[in-house]
């Protein structure tokens, strides 16, 4: 009270002060998110990584663990850094994207093509099921072999096999999932004289939604995990070539440096599909995670 | 206008509908009550065309009923919405086939939406909307196309008492205004005298129609007076009779 008197003016107590000249908006915005961010739940979030990053670093700075076996942070960094420079590792990351990319496109289109194809026609289902459900349990790894020697170490044959291991959940949930679509919407659908079209469009394809995008995050996270795989297996580029390598070569900073962007592009594929299933399913009103 | 001759519909040795006739005139408001399992649900599946694995003839204005039409709108037990689609376009799917420019469905919509009383809830969905709403909105779906009959599958039964009053006056209110054929099935006989001109009373095993009761009481009706109260207990009588018939048969097979 005293200070602002001495300051000649009297600011009534209780009311905020106002700046007259406001930050740009996206400053603002941007300071309300953080604001938001530790005000908010979203911290919580953030607790383990930090936990961890915390224990790694202690781990390097008490020298619990050699760091041939578990080089400090910044070394990790520095090697990330390097990486990038000197030896193209944009190019790698990109190759390993490019292979997902195009192994999710092929397999979801032909798994949600071929799902609706034997879920719309049960012909078509006994055509397809059989050979399927074989083919089902073959696993992907053991596919890699042949696909390689028909089509060699390039990525192509990375494309077929990971399309594969997307097409085979998509095909089998889609084709469930129209299974259970219920009853009484298809008969709305004759009370309302939609043509075939208009029901698979305004009612079957909202009513499996649910169920594909579901069936589409968890494949790519496997399919994401799989090209590391087959990379390893065959390749001269891409994550999981570079991982191996480093293996090989006891490069453990840089084995860090791939294992940790792995879990960084799996994470993003990750949350991308989760935002577009969000955006789509914005009608579903299931439980939001507070129960009191 | 729309007439049932001779209608029997088995489920493999189960009768379910068992030689009925039904009439109803234009504009008219004709309920159908009866016991569950009397086959009235069946009836009306019959009519809207759901169903076509039958003997005998159903003809609207004179034409044999095949398969569902836009003529015949149906409101479920449930309001059976999209829940992807929000309520403007749970009523405009209705007219996806219509031979309307857009201008003119989009105004079907609205007046539509007004005339159930949702106007200010267009892009709510489904499970926001209350039980009384949602089954205005199943109203709205099945009146946009202009039908000239509207077939009312116990539409109420799942609503509160007063909701279902309130939801008795409004389809009283909408039959007035739309000049529309309505058949109602219920088990609810305060509702089916409230409501029409003409009430059919079914029983079952075998379904079939056991009497035709005119309700002649002035609109709108006061469900308090003397004369509800007498038609009420003539109904009951009715259904009453089906079950008093039933049982002495019972007895005597002990």
């Amino acid at each position: 009270m005293e200070k602002k008197q001495q300051l000649g003016y009297a600011v009534p107590s209780g009311v905020l002060y106002v700046p007259t000249v406001s930050a740009p908006k996206v400053v603002t915005a941007a300071l309300s998110r953080i604001k938001t961010f530790f005000t908010g739940q979203r911290y919580v979030g953030a607790l383990l990584p930090l936990l961890i990053l915390g224990l790694w670093q202690a781990s390097a700075s008490f020298v619990w663990i050699e760091p041939v076996f578990l080089p400090a942070p910044v070394k990790v960094v520095e090697a990330f850094w390097y990486m990038l420079i000197k030896q193209d590792l944009l190019r790698d990351i990109w190759a390993s994207v490019f292979i997902i990319a195009q192994a999710f496109a092929y397999g979801t289109l032909l798994g949600v093509g071929l799902g609706f194809a034997a879920g719309l026609s049960r012909k078509m289902e006994l055509f397809f099921s059989g050979t399927i459900n074989t083919i089902r349990h073959i696993p992907t790894v053991a596919w890699i072999p042949l696909v390689v020697i028909w089509l060699g170490l390039g990525a192509p044959a990375k494309i077929v096999v990971l399309a594969k291991s997307i097409f085979i959940p998509v095909f089998l949930n889609t084709l469930q999932a129209i299974r259970g679509v219920d009853h009484n919407f298809i008969e709305l659908a004759r009370a309302l004289k939609l043509t075939k079209r208009q029901l698979i469009r305004r009612v079957i394809l909202p009513a499996i939604l649910p169920v594909v995008m579901v069936t589409l995050r968890y494949s790519v996270g496997l399919s994401w995990a799989l090209v590391v795989v087959a990379e390893g297996i065959s390749g001269l580029e891409g994550l999981g070539f570079l991982i191996f390598r480093a293996q090989n070569l006891l490069m453990t900073d840089q084995l860090l440096v791939c294992m940790v962007l792995i879990g960084v592009i799996g994470y993003a594929l990750d949350r991308l599909l989760y935002l577009a299933q969000q955006r789509l399913l914005r009608w579903q009103r299931g439980f939001g995670g507070s129960y009191a | 206008m729309l007439e049932a001759r001779n209608v029997t519909r088995r489920f493999g040795d189960f009768v379910a509908l068992h030689d009925t006739a039904l009439d109803v005139g234009e504009g008219e408001f004709v309920t159908i009550v009866g016991a569950s399992g009397c086959g009235k649900t069946t009836l009306l599946r019959l009519i809207a065309g759901l169903d076509q694995d039958y003997t005998g003839e159903i003809t609207l204005n004179g034409q044999r009923i095949v398969g569902t039409s836009l003529e015949r709108g149906i409101v479920f037990q449930e309001p059976r919405l999209l829940p992807w689609l929000d309520l403007w376009d749970n009523i405009a799917i209705a007219l996806d086939n219509a031979p309307l420019s857009n201008t003119a469905k989009k105004e079907a919509v609205a007046a539509q939406i007004a005339l159930v009383g949702l106007t200010g809830f267009e892009r709510a969905y489904p499970s926001a909307l209350s039980g009384g709403m949602a089954q205005r909105a199943a109203i709205a779906r099945a009146l946009v196309g202009h039908p000239s009959i509207l077939l009312l599958d116990e539409p109420l039964g799942a609503l509160d008492a007063i909701t279902r009053m309130r939801l008795q006056e409004e389809l009283l209110r909408i039959w007035r205004h739309e000049g529309v054929s309505m058949i109602l099935v219920t088990h609810d006989v305060e509702e089916a005298i409230f409501l029409s001109k003409k009430i059919v009373v079914m029983d079952s095993r075998p379904g079939r129609v056991t009497a035709n009761i005119a309700v002649d009481l002035p609109m709108p009706r006061d469900r308090s007076s003397a004369d509800f109260g007498a038609l009420k207990r003539k109904i009951f009588d009715a259904l009453h009779d089906n079950a008093a018939v039933r049982l002495p048969e019972a007895e005597y097979a002990i």
